[in-house]
């Protein structure tokens, strides 16, 4: 007896299906209550801005093949293949002063485990002034050697992890790590994503540090086939030789999505290396002076950067879903300026903070 | 023996000897206890003699399975030891390899919480570290990376797993070493939400294969027609079956009693059962009450109070209702004080059905058919403590299955237990879990289809046009928008959900199809027995208002059905009679809705509500042209008789297929089609079909002949509840006409005359 009967609607039932699911909320302007009950939302004259925007970009790039919009070039991998576009940015980064993180490390005793505020008080009275001092101290003595010896493989995750325990992750002593990296060392990361969770990456955006300007490497799917031709080659990025990862909102976003990605090909983990996620130490640096800790509000009050035609990061999927089912590359177009832009000011804000920390003066 | 005393009690009371119908005893049946294979560690040894606790013949048989490796399935009845036998040999594998890790699948979270308290008990007393947890939606975010590192046994439910499999890639070790994948309860996983169980299990099976791992499977079910075909079809595995009771009985005596059995029944169903409830307590036997609904429940239980204050107060406080929605701490102290004996009477609603645990009692008192006899014996099972003689009473309703069987207790106590449908070929379910497997990983062609079946290429091709699949050089890949697992619903092939919302306040969720049936603008709606009034139905953002209300009305809704032949796969002719199954699509017009009180309708009121349309499979039958012939000729009414056809194999169908009469819709007309000819249609009401009506043609002649029974044997003269009235009909049982019905079935069941 015949069981089953494929109607040809199946496709067309779960594509409407698929069609009532929101992946963002969009909500009055100004109505702040609202947006603490969904972190995934956007005030409703973005959302008309964006709708604007998109319409305009499908007239005006209506035709226009893809290589004459974007100028890059196609990148083959085992993965397969995907475009890599590059672009060079002139950054400033400043000058750290190593020699007072070391000695704020140093001379802060509350690193060891079983030393409070009231001790270190305590001890800095009976003369240990350094942790250096405490390899004197009977009790303290096997912790010191610990701590020291992380130190001077400094720039570790070690220490990192160690303060981050010990104090907070967004404590200003795990950024100083990052002053233990060279400039070239730093791999900042952004990615723009079909959705919030299970969907591809579809673009990598990536800037490393050469010759003191920064290169910003995006590599963008075609199509989502290229995505694990576009994973292999970002994430080559993160096995140099000594790579700390820099992101905005990555401990939560960036990098649990890349973990997923890659095990979604059975590629295994990404390495463990250093991760500063901007977005922490943001918020002790400056949360109650900005109306928001948005990326984008960050660069506009601090750097006065305004972006033109620029669409909300949670608009991107449908942007990218309308390149897919029309193949007019418009809407690709400020998806990549966008995740550009991202990239930049990322780095911009993270060489700011460690200045504004460790700076020379 | 209280039991006897109430037994006679029930057969000499003027007022209740009329009611008995029948009485069915079985038993007494001594244990048997069995050998293992190789003996059980000390730990455990110790921990089965300190309860006093020694295996019977099927706990042991189940345990040697498991030992060597088997899948195993468990239908004995409810009480008989299920628990333990396969909690020994899981704790013997996790104890000899420190890596393995189980997974014991719950249908609620109160099952899952009863669980994780035995688990810890031998975790305490035989000291093997499985450091059992619970993994589901209240596991609060930040304690869950901890549980999946170190829980070494993860109790969950299926809607968790649907959920979390796209994460896995956290999962990782918990998978690679994954040894026992325990599901209880895995009757429960039938019909359409058993064939969704069954590709969620497929999806969990693919990604054990990613991290190779191949984990034992071990099912615990009540009894079953088709155990080992059920088996098979929610898990894709061969099974070993344990099936043969070892565990002791008493005297077992089972009563169907009928308050409608002079065809009028001047007293409630709930009131009667309240009066069987004081009868058994009064005579001193540990009672415990199944009702059809929480709000009959919480009744029964305060008229039986009422009832017992007459003879004694410490009596009306040995009552009480237990029912899922009660805080753990109350349904504690109440397992507690029916354990210590304080407790005299419960009155329950499934929620006990579902094993938890309270051992045994000496009566049941089941109101209502509860529409299997899978669910029947697992609820008359809770009767009879080790060796001692117990009551189990079936308190009729007026409705025709219920009646059917007062009328036929030889049927009743002869029936084989249901057949458990799963259809694992769906299309549409199937499709569904396709797009969720993709989401996971990358679906493979020749991989892949060992878990999807034959329709996988096809449907490859199908979801690929419309891009929701891609293929690159690594596989299919999801390309949907947003998640593919939250547009899957497990417990059906709908996935739109409205909320209901009172004051702000979530009371539930229900899908389209409900919120147009029993949440429409007006409707008046139950909930937890409070009484609410649905202020507004927004279609657009699937919200529905209520507030509270206290009215002695309730409302029905009246609907229209249009149904339109898709294409017909087969045909068949019984008694002259052609009957066809094939695709239809059906379209519900909710039309208004009728206000009454009691029987007596005091309104009716229009809806306007957008059609619901579906396609689904079907059986349908064209009565031949000389019974129109007759049934003219004997001034009937054709379209009355159709239609009491058409009611009486919807009632009857959940006898043959197992599902409820709500998983059923029908359609009659004398005048169908292009054609004018008079026919009859009875589909699935879901999605794509689930195999109900499709089931249901195979054994027609068997359909009708049992339909036939239930209109002819039934005592009343123009048709009843108890026969041809449909309590779902969406056109007020009219017409209806009992003496052309059973001319209809006369042509159906019967040769026809040369």
């Amino acid at each position: 007896m015949a069981t089953s009967h494929p109607t040809a609607r199946i496709g067309a039932l779960w594509q409407q299906r698929l069609e009532t699911l929101r992946e963002y909320e969009v909500i009055r302007d100004g109505n702040i209550f609202r947006t603490s009950f969904s972190d995934n939302y956007v005030f409703s004259s973005e959302y008309d801005r964006g709708r604007c925007l998109l319409s305009r970009l499908m007239d005006q790039y209506q035709g226009v093949p893809f290589g004459s919009v974007f100028s890059g070039e196609e990148l083959v991998n085992e993965g397969g293949s995907c475009f890599l576009l590059d672009s060079c940015h002139k950054i400033t980064a400043g000058a750290v002063d190593l020699g007072r993180i070391r000695s704020e490390i140093l001379g802060d005793l509350t690193l060891i485990r079983g030393i409070g505020e009231t001790t270190q008080r305590r001890l800095k009275a009976r003369g240990y002034q350094t942790i250096g001092d405490l390899l004197d101290h009977p009790r303290f003595r096997i912790q010191a050697v610990q701590v020291l010896g992380h130190l001077n493989c400094a720039g570790s995750s070690e220490m990192m992890s160690l303060i981050g325990r010990r104090h907070s992750m967004s404590h200003p002593g795990v950024l100083g790590m990052a002053g233990f990296q060279e400039p070239e060392d730093y791999v900042f990361l952004d990615i723009e994503t079909l959705g919030l969770f299970s969907r591809p990456i579809i673009l990598f955006g990536v800037g490393t540090v050469e010759n003191g300007k920064l290169s910003v490497h995006q590599y963008l799917l075609r199509d989502i086939h290229e995505e694990q031709a576009a994973l292999i080659a970002a994430c080559g990025h993160l096995s140099g030789d000594r790579p700390a990862l820099v992101t905005f909102n990555g401990k939560s976003f960036d990098l649990p999505y890349l973990q997923e990605r890659l095990a979604y090909y059975g590629m295994g983990n990404a390495s463990q290396i250093p991760h500063f996620d901007v977005l922490h130490f943001s918020r002790r640096r400056w949360r109650g002076q900005v109306p928001s800790l948005r990326l984008g509000v960050l660069e506009k009050e601090i750097f006065g950067i305004y972006r033109n035609d620029d669409i909300p990061g949670q608009m991107v999927p449908e942007f990218y879903e309308t390149y897919l089912n029309t193949k007019n590359c418009g809407p690709l177009v400020p998806v990549v300026e966008h995740n550009r832009q991202d990239v930049v000011s990322l780095a911009l804000l993270f060489f700011r903070l460690l200045g504004d920390f460790y700076g020379c003066c | 023996m209280a039991v006897a005393d109430v037994l006679f009690f029930l057969e000499h009371n003027p007022v209740m000897q009329k009611r008995v119908v029948h009485i069915e005893t079985t038993g007494p049946k001594s244990p048997e206890y069995g050998t293992l294979h190789t003996p059980l560690n000390e730990a455990t040894a110790e921990f089965l003699e300190q309860r006093g606790i020694r295996l019977y013949t099927h706990q042991c048989e189940a345990i040697n399975h498991i030992r060597n490796g088997k899948n195993v399935i468990l239908t004995t009845p409810t009480a008989s030891g299920k628990t333990l036998a396969f909690n020994i040999p899981v704790f013997e594998g996790i104890e000899a390899d420190p890596q393995a890790r189980a997974l014991y699948l719950y249908p609620t979270k109160a099952l899952a919480n009863d669980q994780l308290a035995t688990l810890k008990q031998m975790v305490h007393f035989t000291g093997i570290s499985a450091s059992p947890a619970i993994y589901d939606g209240d596991t609060p975010q930040s304690k869950r990376p901890a549980i999946r590192t170190n829980a070494r046994i993860i109790v969950s439910n299926p809607y968790e797993i649907h959920q979390v499999l796209a994460w896995h890639a956290k999962w990782r070790e918990f998978l690679s070493n994954l040894r026992f994948v325990v599901i209880d309860e895995a009757h429960r996983y039938r019909g359409v939400f058993g064939s969704h169980i069954a590709m969620l299990i497929r999806r969990l099976l693919r990604l054990c294969r990613h991290y190779a791992s191949d984990p034992q499977i071990i099912l615990s079910t009540a009894t079953l027609a088709n155990p080992l075909e059920f088996a098979g079809r929610l898990t894709g595995r061969s099974f070993e079956l344990v099936d043969r009771d070892a565990s002791p009985h008493g005297k077992n005596h089972f009563v169907l009693y009928n308050p409608y059995y002079d065809g009028i029944g001047d007293r409630s169903t709930h009131e009667e059962t309240k009066d069987l409830l004081g009868t058994c307590i009064r005579g001193n036997l540990q009672t415990l009450c199944f009702t059809a609904s929480r709000k009959m429940a919480e009744l029964v239980a305060v008229w039986a109070r009422d009832d017992a204050r007459r003879f004694s107060s410490r009596l009306a406080g040995a009552i009480a209702t237990y029912r899922a929605g009660y805080l753990p701490e109350e349904r504690r102290a109440i397992e507690r004080q029916l354990k210590d004996g304080s407790m005299k009477g419960v009155v329950s609603t499934n929620a006990l059905e579902l094993g938890i645990d309270i051992g045994s009692l000496d009566a049941v008192i089941i109101s209502g058919y509860p529409g299997t006899m899978m669910a029947t014996r697992q609820q008359a099972g809770r009767a009879g403590r080790k060796g001692d003689p117990s009551l189990a009473i079936l308190v009729a309703q007026a409705n025709p299955l219920d009646q059917y069987f007062m009328h036929h207790p030889g049927q009743f106590f002869s029936r084989s237990h249901e057949h458990a449908i799963i259809d694992t070929q769906n299309p549409y379910i199937v499709s569904g879990h396709m797009l969720c497997a993709a989401a996971e990983l990358p679906l493979q062609d020749e991989i892949d289809v060992q878990f999807f079946g034959d329709a996988f290429p096809f449907l490859l091709l199908e979801l690929a046009s419309q891009n929701l699949l891609k293929q690159t050089p690594h596989g299919w890949v999801y390309g949907g928008r947003g998640r593919a697992a939250d547009a899957v619903n497990l417990d059906g092939t709908g996935c739109e959900t409205f909320r209901i919302l009172c004051n702000g306040r979530l009371l539930e969720t229900m899908d389209r199809a409900h919120v147009y049936r029993e949440a429409h603008k007006g409707a008046i709606m139950l909930h937890q027995g409070e009484i609410y009034v649905v202020r507004e139905l927004d279609l657009e953002t699937h919200t529905v208002r209520v507030a509270e209300t206290d009215v002695d009305y309730y409302t029905q809704p009246l609907k229209e059905v249009n149904l339109a032949v898709i294409g017909t796969l087969e045909t068949r002719t019984i008694n002259g009679v052609t009957c066809s199954f094939g695709d239809v699509e059906v379209t519900e017009l909710y039309t208004g809705y009728k206000v009454k009180r009691k029987d007596t309708i005091i309104g009716v009121e229009p809806l306007v509500l957008p059609p619901l349309t579906f396609r689904t499979t079907a059986f349908w039958f064209i009565p031949p042209a000389d019974v129109e012939q007759r049934v003219a000729e004997s001034g009937l009414d054709l379209a009355g008789g159709l239609h009491g056809t058409e009611h009486a194999i919807i009632a009857l169908m959940p006898l043959h297929v197992m599902c409820d009469r709500w998983d059923i819709g029908g359609l009659s007309s004398p005048v169908y089609g292009e054609s004018g000819e008079p026919t009859i249609f009875v589909y699935d009401a879901y999605e794509g079909g689930v195999g109900l009506a499709e089931k249901a043609y195979e054994i027609l002649p068997e359909l009708f002949a049992t339909s036939y029974e239930l209109v002819r044997d039934c005592q009343c003269e123009k048709g009843c509840p108890s026969c041809i009235y449909s309590p779902k009909c969406g056109n007020d049982n009219q017409p209806l006409d009992k003496e052309a019905t059973i001319l209809i079935f006369k042509q159906l069941c019967e040769p026809p005359k040369k």
